[in-house]
């Protein structure tokens, strides 16, 4: 273990460098005193003692850099003396310094940036143990789509005939909205219903209380009923973190629920909510879920994989059981729509696969930039190697070893790049915060605030890598070169010279292709913005203020929402001044607020629509052409024949005469009334024109409008229809600013919950519906915008230099009898060979990452070339300018100085 | 002087210096060096100053320590002792010796 001890005391003494030097001089100072002073006893003099004993002793200066050299761990000793050094040369040269580290920043912090925001939709754990192992499980038709309701009965089988999973639970969301009576005020909450087994199959413990009571799940009421588990944040904010909270009441929407659980803080289902405190009570099976069919009650099943058992295996195993599971169903119909299974891992629906796409390639944009930006600086470096070439000369000369010249050149990379990072981390904390907004209308995140374990590592790989890449090659290359002709006085190495030009000029040429690709990326995303901005809408969205309500439904219990709540506020609205219409409908256009799917039986067959339910006043609001028929009037109360209206995509999905939308006028669609006979079913009275409902590049889907005034608290509707949402939809020749307070004052009035509701414009509601497209085409913009400008930094710096290299070499010219013109050509032709190098490999690149993008564009094609020829252009025009003033340098020379100059 | 001398010189200069201490007991780097020359009968003529190299790296492995002290003529100088881990490695170190010293004289009698 000596070896261990000798490590050891090298590390302590590194530290105590000064005074052991100083207790060494005083060692060596006996030595001698004590030789000279034996010398002197044997009949010397002074003088001669003293040098017999020097002589005796050996160069003193070596024994001590011996010693020394020793005593220490030389690697961290040289290390502090390379960094010590690339400190100085950093404020010996400022300006370069500056442009270096800004440059790597720019590179670093873009990186960063975009890394943040892939870490956080993409790599967050979810919150759950081994969350690897859990599985959602849903049931599709023959073509793949989901079907609905996924019962109890079929969950019931499963969980009885499986064998791959050890744990199968299931969860609803609650309907409507929920309220939390807290201290003070009532606070929304958001509410699943779980099985009993669901926070266990999580794997996560309450950190009050014991949760739910484990038992078997049946039809009726059950150990659980009436209990409630909550959140943390909940219990925090909303009940003031009460210790003794097990065992008391709570009330929701006047409801009264006991505590039996709080969950640690952090934790949350479904693992995709954020921004709404939670509260979970237990699933009640009832009447409907005691048989198979459209109205058995809908459940979200999540499973967790016996350890070993790979989702593959499930799935095939799942699909066999529901072969079997299928044929229970009762009719045809209803057996292929739940004939097959899919197995999804739980982290994997978290995100949409298009979006995860996207961010991938967003990344890899960023990284593009991060790698021109340390190319140039990598250029600037090999520039800056040549100044410093005689100083590097004159080190080797004194006999530092090639090693020790490229690692000291290693360490001042990395001490720039550490500033950078540095720099970097700012930067991309500032534009994440700036593109908040954007963000968040795009994915389902709150724009994150702290940086992670993951977001840190890939700084300080990023940051390494940046010093690798810009100095490994400048490095080499001054450790390489010849001795001599650098030692020598005005040398202009010429071999060398022109190896580190082509070589820089390579480098060049490189950061022009991949701008180029960025910058057609950047195109073809403003071309599909611009597709999209342009796409006939089918509907008018100027001076349309959007007012989307979250309804406390539980306030009208035992009262009509449609004349308690929705009509009163709308007469009062049309009152306002310069309101030309109004109207209530359940979700605008292209809104994101909430959606119904409705599936029936209709002259036999099966029917899936979207359903709303609207006012007469939507009609003038919106301008919606009618293809066929009217829209909902006045006269629609409910004592008057129900009224549905549907659009032309229904009308050719499910119409008699697929090509005349008139023909299914008249049409006795469904009963909305309960327990209605056919004879009271409501008609269609109307076909809308098709809009885009739901995107604005997605077709339209067959909708199903229904009137708000006939549908009551009897109507089998209301719950969805009338008690969760609903958008107010208001024509005002007032600018919105002016209106919108006016809005909130009306809804303040008609109940004070509806105060803090969001309140925005129909065009706003529409740029939002492609957002995601909007914020990467800005992000595009910015890395695109920043590749140019280093590019053109780096074209114009390379050509500044050939031609400060060449000044007398191109004065002679002149001098000669040159034209001046033919030195401007010359200097021009180089920047072009860069450039058109540049552009025919971009072009290569771009066409070829332009698949990536495929599923992101619209209007447009990938392979564009008209936007290709556009990116082109602008790059070869900013290089022809930035170009041109060396060059005018060049022309301009005056021989005379040039030649008698160095 | 210094790194890069044969590992043999080395070895043999340490055990040079264990053993003086040994028959010595605590002395200071010039009592050590003068040592050695007598010992040698000036057969070796080191230079004094290649001692201090070698006492870092014994005292680094832990065979001696090193103390401030005064020297005979009242001066303040350094002495070395030898620990328990060094005495031990005398022995060692001996024996190593001997197996070369007797591998080498089984040569050189061989090739006469």
């Amino acid at each position: 273990m000596s070896w261990l001890r000798m490590l050891m005391s090298r590390w302590a003494a590194m530290f105590r460098g000064g005074a052991l030097d100083r207790e060494m001089d005083e060692e060596l100072r006996a030595h001698l005193a004590m030789a000279a002073e034996d010398y002197r006893r044997r009949g010397m003099n002074e003088e001669e003692a003293q040098q017999a004993a020097t002589r005796d002793f050996g160069g003193v200066t070596q024994v001590r850099e011996t010693v020394r050299l020793g005593r220490g761990v030389p690697f961290f000793e040289n290390l502090r003396r390379d960094v010590g050094y690339a400190l100085r040369q950093m404020r010996t040269s400022p300006g370069f310094a500056a442009v270096t580290v800004l440059t790597l920043a720019l590179g670093i912090g873009a990186a960063a940036a975009m890394f943040t925001v892939v870490d956080h939709v993409l790599l967050q754990p979810v919150p759950y143990r081994d969350a690897g192992q859990l599985v959602q499980i849903r049931e599709m038709n023959a073509s793949g789509q989901e079907a609905w309701p996924l019962p109890w009965l079929d969950i019931a089988q499963w969980r009885q005939q499986t064998r791959s999973f050890q744990e199968i639970g299931f969860a609803s969301g609650m309907n409507g909205r929920s309220f939390l009576e807290g201290h003070g005020t009532a606070v929304e909450v958001g509410g699943e219903e779980v099985s009993a087994n669901f926070f266990p199959m999580l794997g996560v413990e309450p950190m009050l209380g014991r949760g739910f009571l484990q038992e078997t799940p049946s039809v009726g009421p059950n150990r659980n009923s009436g209990t409630i588990v909550l959140s943390y944040a909940v219990w925090k904010q909303a009940l003031g973190g009460d210790r003794n909270i097990l065992g008391k009441t709570v009330r929701i929407n006047d409801q009264p629920w006991t505590v039996v659980g709080v969950m640690p803080p952090g934790f949350r289902y479904p693992a995709n909510t954020y921004g709404v405190a939670q509260v979970w009570t237990p699933v009640e099976l009832g009447k409907s879920d005691e048989a198979r069919g459209n109205d058995a009650n809908n459940y979200f099943v999540l499973g967790r994989l016996r350890p070993g058992v790979s989702v593959q295996a499930a799935q095939a195993e799942m699909a066999v059981l529901q072969k079997g599971i299928g044929q229970e169903w009762p009719d045809a119909d209803l057996r292929s729509v739940h004939s097959r299974v899919e197995l999804e891992g739980y982290a994997e629906t978290l995100v949409d696969k298009d979006v995860r796409k996207a961010l991938l390639a967003l990344l890899a944009a960023a990284g593009v930039l991060w790698l021109i930006a340390s190319l140039n600086v990598t250029n600037l470096l090999l520039a800056r190697g040549t100044a410093r070439q005689r100083e590097m000369a004159m080190r080797r000369a004194l006999g530092a070893s090639r090693w020790r010249i490229v690692r000291q050149m290693m360490v001042e990379g990395l001490v720039l790049s550490a500033v950078s990072g540095a720099l970097g981390i700012g930067l991309a904390a500032a534009s994440v915060k700036m593109l908040g907004h954007e963000i968040s209308q795009s994915l389902p995140l709150p724009v994150p605030a702290r940086p992670d374990a993951w977001i840190l590592l890939a700084l300080v790989g990023l940051t390494a890598a940046s010093a690798l890449v810009s100095t490994a090659w400048p490095a080499v290359v001054s450790a390489r070169g010849p001795l001599e002709p650098a030692l020598k006085q005005g040398g202009l190495q010429t071999g060398q010279s022109r190896e580190h030009h082509r070589a820089r000029g390579a480098l060049v040429a490189a950061e022009i292709a991949m701008s180029l690709t960025l910058l057609m990326g950047c195109g073809l995303l403003l071309r599909t913005i611009y597709s999209l901005e342009h796409v006939p809408l089918g509907f008018r969205t100027d001076h349309i203020v959007v007012a989307s309500l979250e309804i406390p439904a539980y306030r009208y219990t035992n009262r009509n929402l449609t004349a308690d709540l929705y009509e009163p506020m709308l007469e009062r609205v049309q009152h306002l001044h310069g309101v030309e219409s109004a109207g209530l409908m359940t979700e605008v256009p292209l809104g994101h607020t909430f959606r119904m799917q409705i599936m029936m039986r209709m002259k036999g067959r099966s029917v899936v629509a979207m359903m709303k339910a609207a006012t007469p006043g939507i009609e003038q609001v919106f301008d919606f052409p009618m293809a066929a028929g009217r829209f909902f009037r006045a006269e629609d109360t409910p004592d008057a024949p129900a009224a549905v209206v549907v659009n032309e995509a229904f009308a050719r999905a499910y119409s008699p005469d697929k090509h005349n939308p008139a023909a299914i006028l008249g049409t006795k669609l469904m009963g909305t009334e309960r327990g209605a006979k056919p004879a009271a079913y409501s008609q269609v009275v109307g076909v809308l024109q098709d809009v885009h409902q739901t995107g604005i590049a997605s077709p339209s889907t067959p909708e199903i409008e229904v009137s708000l005034a006939q549908t009551t608290p009897d109507s089998t509707f209301y719950n969805v229809l009338d008690e969760i949402a609903m958008d107010l939809a208001v024509r005002t020749r007032e600018p919105a600013s002016v209106v919108i307070p006016e809005i909130r004052d009306v809804l303040r009035q008609a109940n004070p919950e509806l105060a803090t509701a969001r309140i925005t414009t129909m065009d706003e509601v529409v740029a939002d519906s492609y957002g995601s497209q909007r914020l990467a085409a800005h992000l595009l913009e910015i890395f695109g915008g920043a590749a140019l400008l280093l590019c053109v930094a780096g074209l114009y710096g390379l050509l500044a230099y050939v031609v400060n290299q060449r000044t007398r070499e191109l004065g002679v010219r002149i001098a000669l009898g040159a034209p001046r013109a033919s030195v401007l050509w010359l200097v021009m032709r180089q920047a072009g060979g860069m450039l058109l190098a540049g552009v025919a490999l971009g072009s290569g690149l771009a066409l070829a990452s332009g698949r990536l993008a495929r599923g992101f564009l619209y209007g447009v094609k990938p392979h564009d070339g008209w936007t290709l020829a556009a990116a082109a252009a602008l790059l070869l025009l900013s290089g022809t300018v930035a170009a041109y003033l060396p060059a005018q340098r060049a022309a301009s020379i005056d021989p005379m100085k040039a030649i008698r100059e160095e | 002087m210094g790194e890069g001398r044969p590992d043999v010189l080395q070895g043999t200069l340490d055990l040079m210096v264990l053993k003086t201490l040994e028959s010595m007991g605590p002395l200071h780097g010039y009592g050590i060096a003068r040592r050695i020359e007598q010992i040698s009968e000036q057969a070796l003529r080191l230079n004094q100053g290649t001692i201090y190299p070698a006492l870092l790296r014994l005292c680094q492995r832990g065979w001696i320590r090193a103390e401030w002290g005064t020297s005979e003529n009242g001066r303040r100088a350094r002495f070395y002792s030898l620990t328990r881990a060094g005495k031990g490695q005398i022995e060692e170190e001996t024996e190593n010796w001997e197996r070369v010293a007797a591998t080498m004289a089984r040569f050189l009698v061989k090739s006469e």
